[in-house]
């Protein structure tokens, strides 16, 4: 499944699982297929600029290279923006929503903070430069909610209690682009190990009808059997299998001693994570990237690693 | 009360939950009374504990030694029903606010409210007297901090001063003003969400005005307890070098906040296995050779990639206390394997 073609591609996943990572590495590829791509934020992250060494400028654009620039998105800043656009005064805006009575009342209606972040992003879409889209390609890092929802699932439970007015119609025109899976896909991202397999299975069970956005599955931190070789094949090297042999073990310095405590971990880790990826693609029929696990290779995630990451997203974007 | 508190902080995916079992059943296991209260545990781990997929009462776990341990569940919803139903004057008054069709709606997806639930049922068991230690494990967030953050938001909701605003007659200029629009701020709010959801909350807020004493000042009595001598918070961090200015951000705020702080808890450490040396190795072939400083190699790339991470945070921290859980090869999902993490935890 390709995301060639997508102005919207929405990376979503519970906690921890590197979803800044994908967005980042997708970016990059999106960016040298020649596509102009625009990486946005939520809730106030503001993790890419740092990469790129550089400061996060907020609610403004920052921009990582020619073709590839990021935004951070809050709430406070969406809504104001959603205010405006409706009483097209700003002064009045301020006058009224320093008003502490509102603040508290605008958090009292769930599911708002994420559909006027949603909007903020459907009007990043509409954006235009010329008569041409600004922006080829919206990549939007949307964390699961804490109900495990995707933002857009949270916009709808919102929709469902306003049931009319402004704010419903306004969640249902970005609906309608948001939602729809010719312009818009979801990406999920996990990892290969057991709970997080179950998490991400939970997460798509929630998914509902939005699930024919899915395009893809990604799983970070993958790592291969050291011992099996790189090209395929389904058994060690023969001479690799000597490896175990605990005859010869008696003359191995302790280094090598250690070592063979670390290859047995790293083979257990490769094993359960071919596991939980099987587990994974027998219930979602979705296509899945491996992505390797570079912190053996480099130790730390920087801007080279991630552009040898986003070498795995090139095809998708051809 | 001399029930002591522990509250596990951190960002979503660093193996919270995890850590706050585990160092309830070391404690437990070491002779103590204690209550482990999961805000989202993952299944394989619920069940190793006990807990079936429902279960806002504490469940006893089968464990070793002369202690107990108790598992409670977070069930949000129930607990603020509960809540409703302890402070309403009658039960008219409490049958309103729950048959309230944006309560319904609502109570579980504001934002917030697990958060001050969490607080909530931490205060109710600490005061039950059944325990001798509570450890909380807090529900997973984007940033360690919106744990903290979040219930002040629900507080500002039903602050009492707030209430009495929105439910003050016309002429006072309150709620219904904002209801007809006759003013700028009702006029805007009337154009975000329009006039029958406005009415809608309104009822619900009116319905609440009963309760919102009684809720304010539970509130006040968590801040104190979160507050006072026999609290302390535990921040679980990973070891990645990302993680580090939230680290540090997180402590800055608990102690703006005067809270007190127990230490970081960097899991999921990997091991950093000695360097290779050059001696005469006695291997049976160079690619046995070549594979094992292979292995030695990367893991030591990794581990101490993660150790200057680490460095770093004591080193902006130094009076901070650190200490690191070991990674384990596989998933924790039973009470062995949290005795095996329980192994790096600190005294507490």
């Amino acid at each position: 499944m390709s995301l060639k073609g997508l102005r919207l591609v929405q990376v979503t996943g519970k906690g921890g699982v590197g979803k800044s990572t994908v967005c980042m590495a997708m970016g990059l590829a999106a960016a040298r297929e020649g596509l102009r791509t625009l990486i946005v934020e939520t809730s106030g992250s503001q993790n890419v600029p740092g990469f790129w060494s550089k400061e996060s400028r907020g609610y403004e654009l920052v921009w990582l290279g020619q073709k590839l620039a990021c935004l951070s998105v809050t709430p406070e800043a969406a809504i104001e923006d959603y205010v405006v656009q409706q009483i097209h005064f700003r002064r009045l805006f301020q006058a009224v929503f320093r008003n502490r009575v509102i603040g508290p009342f605008i958090d009292a209606v769930p599911g708002l903070h994420d559909a006027v972040q949603l909007g903020k992003v459907f009007d990043l879409l509409r954006e235009k430069d010329g008569t041409k889209p600004r922006w080829d390609l919206v990549i939007l890092d949307a964390p699961a909610t804490g109900h495990g929802l995707t933002m857009l699932g949270s916009a709808r439970a919102m929709m469902e209690l306003t049931r009319a007015g402004p704010l419903f119609d306004g969640v249902a025109e970005v609906d309608a682009v948001v939602g729809d899976p010719h312009v818009s896909g979801l990406v999920l991202v996990g990892l290969a190990e057991e709970l997080p397999v179950n998490e991400t299975l939970q997460l798509y069970e929630k998914l509902g009808e939005t699930r024919g956005l899915v395009r893809l599955c990604v799983l970070n931190l993958c790592v291969t059997d050291p011992m099996m070789p790189q090209t395929g094949g389904s058994t060690p090297a023969p001479a690799l299998s000597l490896v175990g042999e605990g005859a010869q073990q008696h003359a191995w310095p302790t280094w090598a001693l250690q070592a063979t405590t670390l290859l047995q971990a790293r083979r257990l880790r490769s094993q359960s994570q071919e596991l939980a990826k099987e587990r994974l693609s027998s219930s979602i029929p979705a296509r899945i990237l491996e992505l390797p696990d570079l912190r053996f290779k480099r130790g730390e995630l920087n801007l080279e690693a991630l552009e040898e990451l986003s070498q795995h997203f090139k095809r998708l974007f051809q | 009360m001399s029930c002591r508190v522990l509250v596990c902080c951190g960002s979503g995916g660093v193996g919270k939950t995890t850590v706050s079992a585990a160092l309830a059943l070391r404690l437990a296991e070491a002779g103590r009374r204690v209550a482990v209260l999961t805000i989202d545990p993952a299944r394989r781990l619920a069940d190793s504990l006990g807990l079936g997929l429902v279960g806002n009462e504490p469940v006893r776990v089968n464990i070793k030694g002369s202690g107990s341990l108790w598992a409670i569940m977070l069930d949000a919803r129930r607990t603020f029903d509960e809540l409703v139903e302890r402070h309403a004057p009658d039960p008219e008054s409490a049958r309103r606010v729950l048959d309230n069709r944006y309560y319904q709606f609502a109570a579980s997806r504001l934002g917030g409210s697990h958060e001050y639930m969490a607080m909530e049922r931490l205060l109710e068991l600490q005061r039950s007297g059944l325990y001798d230690v509570v450890v909380l494990d807090t529900p997973p967030t984007r940033h360690a901090l919106d744990f903290l953050k979040a219930p002040q938001r629900m507080r500002g909701l039903m602050d009492q001063s707030v209430l009495r605003w929105l439910v003050a007659p016309a002429k006072e200029g309150g709620w219904r003003a904002l209801e007809l629009g006759t003013d700028a701020a009702g006029r805007v709010l009337r154009r975000l969400l329009g006039g029958s959801t406005i009415g809608e909350i309104a009822d619900f807020f009116e319905a609440f005005r009963g309760l919102g004493e009684g809720m304010g000042r539970r509130s006040e009595e968590v801040q104190a307890l979160l507050r006072g001598p026999r609290c302390r918070f535990l921040l679980v961090t990973s070891p990645a070098p990302t993680a580090r200015s939230e680290a540090l951000f997180f402590l800055s705020f608990l102690q703006e906040q005067g809270l007190p702080f127990g230490g970081f808890l960097v899991n999921r450490v990997a091991p950093l296995p000695e360097p290779v040396d050059n001696q005469p190795g006695g291997f049976a072939t160079p690619e046995v050779e070549q594979l094992l400083r292979q292995v030695v190699r990367e893991a030591r790339t990794l581990g101490q990639a993660q150790r200057r991470a680490i460095d770093g945070l004591r080193a902006a921290r130094p009076e901070a206390p650190c200490h690191l859980i070991p990674e384990e090869p596989g998933d924790v999902h039973d009470l062995d394997g949290l005795r095996r993490v329980a192994r790096s935890l600190p005294e507490i």
